[in-house]
């Protein structure tokens, strides 16, 4: 893979995983 | 409202909504657009499609269902009533009962097949088909449509379809929060188990035949990430991009609305939403675009890898993973996984989509519950068999195509508008003429969407919802009808079908309207009978 590659990965991954972590941790702010 | 159903809790909600959304296409679809469509490079219309279609989409999907709710209708066809003062509005909302009945019809022998490779997995079935001619001819064979196979007759496909109707049945029997909120919670957490320890096992694969060095998961990674931002300029891109996004999210079912007509009137519909829409990026993305791709590159090679991503999601995800697992150490055991989660997220994909049906035979027909789902699973059997028995004359094309594809786009343009320009018309003034008219028009949408919120949605979305949502829907209709007229394989067109095959999947076309007229005149009868 190159630079690129880690590059949109790396968008990617931060993208899905940033938004379900700030979206969970809104609902479990709000249960508790 | 004393005896409606609810959902228990706020998790197994998202988990529902979430498993709706999470299906096969996150693991077999996702990856092989990446890697045909720019590598890296698609994650750019991919998540502009994202904000500007899908998280919007869903937020009006999820309003237009809560809102519906607080007067107990939980289907489309209601919650169109309510919103649109029109005698067709009920009409127009059948299709989001008829819609997802329909797909479920085709979707569920697809399932079928996922439960019966986990059990070839574990019993080692499979195991001797090495090659990937030999395993197609085993796909073919259990389908019915090849000799020469493994399967002398369709006995297995009939039998694992007619229990995966049954588990479906009896999950909906169970009702929203003692069948489909508690499935959700044990498939939910499971897909995700099963997929960490499926891309856990890619990662560490390194490179599995030292005599081909370029086989390897590097190589593999970089097939659906390295980015070909030339691509980037192409219509078909963009046009895939969305169309991912679409599917990905299931929005355009009708589904959606009948899950949040569960909710309370003052829940919140925004961080919820947007929970799903999260949840599912991270199982497609994260998880998905790193196991099916990533090690067919490690075994087979990149240009063997591109030829199976071009065959189709059903050539990588039945015969080429398959051909994979015999090579790997405890291959059953990762032959099971892989299929278990594929079935997992089927099924909590399929009872979602009969929920809109069973909610309209229950809540407005005045069946009772067993009687609804006993109704529901003889449509199901009538309607899904001749596409188990003529699959080969492109009887389910037909279904894929028109319902699949282009009416959920349709029913997504008809929900926008009346949610932008219908809904609230009453209330937002009489006189002002056209331009007070468009100035107000979906105020009343926004309004309902952010009642309740747990966030406040930021204000561009407003004019997404309004103004951009309808151009892209438009867009992509007459985007996929084009691309279908010129296409040299046209389902519209049914270009090269000839002889028994026309005639079947004019049946098959058939069949569809016959579904959806059926179900607008069960709407018209339930309106007709509560009028009286």
């Amino acid at each position: 893979m190159n630079v690129g590659g880690w590059v949109f990965l790396a968008l990617g991954w931060g993208l899905a995983i940033g938004l379900s972590v700030f979206s969970f941790a809104r609902i479990l702010r709000k249960e508790k | 409202m004393s005896n409606r159903e609810a959902w228990a809790s706020r998790i197994g909600l998202v988990l529902a909504m979430a498993g709706n959304a999470v299906g096969l296409g996150n693991f077999l679809r996702f990856p092989r657009q990446a890697a045909l469509n720019g590598g890296g490079a698609f994650l750019i219309p991919y998540f502009v499609a994202f904000l500007a279609l899908g998280i919007p989409l869903m937020w009006v999907e999820w309003s237009m269902g809560r809102y519906g709710g607080q007067f107990n209708q939980s289907t489309t066809a209601g919650q169109f009533d309510r919103m649109w003062r029109n005698r067709w509005a009920k009409i127009l909302g059948s299709l989001g009962i008829s819609i997802p009945l329909l797909i479920t019809i085709y979707y569920c022998y697809i399932e079928s097949w996922t439960l019966a490779y986990t059990f070839f997995s574990v019993g080692k079935t499979y195991f001797g088909s090495t090659e990937q001619s030999s395993m197609n001819l085993f796909l073919r064979s259990y389908q019915g449509i090849a000799e020469g196979g493994p399967f002398s007759s369709m006995v297995p496909a009939v039998g694992f379809w007619l229990v995966t109707l049954g588990l479906n049945l009896w999950v909906v029997y169970r009702g929203i929060s003692g069948g489909i909120e508690k499935l959700a919670k044990i498939a939910m957490p499971l897909l995700v188990v099963f997929a960490i320890i499926l891309v856990v096992r890619v990662i560490t694969l390194g490179t599995p035949d030292p005599a081909y060095p370029d086989r390897n998961v590097g190589n593999g990674f970089g097939f659906v990430w390295n980015p070909d931002l030339s691509l980037l300029g192409s219509f078909p891109v963009w046009l895939a991009a969305a169309g991912q996004i679409f599917f990905t999210l299931s929005i355009g079912s009708g589904s959606i609305q009948t899950y949040a007509s569960y909710l309370k009137k003052d829940d919140d519909c925004a961080v919820t939403g947007l929970a799903t829409c999260a949840t599912n990026e991270f199982v497609e993305v994260v998880l998905g675009g790193s196991i099916a791709i990533p090690i067919a590159v490690a075994f087979f090679g990149l240009e063997a890898t591109r030829a199976i991503a071009a065959q189709g999601s059903f050539d990588l995800g039945f015969v080429a993973m398959p051909v994979i697992f015999q090579k790997l150490p405890l291959g059953a055991i990762f032959g099971a996984l892989w299929f278990s989660l594929l079935f997992f997220a089927g099924i909590t994909s399929s009872v979602a989509l009969l929920s809109p049906f069973v909610a309209l035979l229950k809540e407005n027909m005045g069946l009772s519950r067993k009687a609804a789902v006993a109704v529901t699973g003889g449509v199901l059997f009538v309607f899904g068999l001749p596409i188990l028995l003529l699959l080969q004359h492109g009887y389910m094309d037909q279904y894929d195509f028109w319902i699949g594809t282009v009416l959920l786009v349709v029913f997504s343009l008809i929900e926008t508008l009346i949610f932008v320009f219908a809904f609230g018309r009453a209330s937002g003034g009489g006189g002002g003429g056209i331009l007070s008219w468009l100035r107000n028009a979906g105020v009343a949408g926004w309004e309902e969407m952010n009642r309740g919120a747990d966030m406040r949605i930021p204000r561009i979305f407003f004019y997404i919802i309004k103004l951009v949502l309808p151009l892209l829907l438009i867009f992509l209709l007459v985007g996929w009808l084009w691309e279908d007229l010129t296409s040299k394989s046209s389902v519209i067109l049914m270009r090269g079908v000839e002889g028994e095959a026309a005639l079947y999947q004019w049946i098959s076309r058939g069949s569809i309207i016959l579904l959806m007229v059926g179900v607008a005149v069960l709407v018209a009868v339930a309106w007709k009978r509560r009028e009286q």
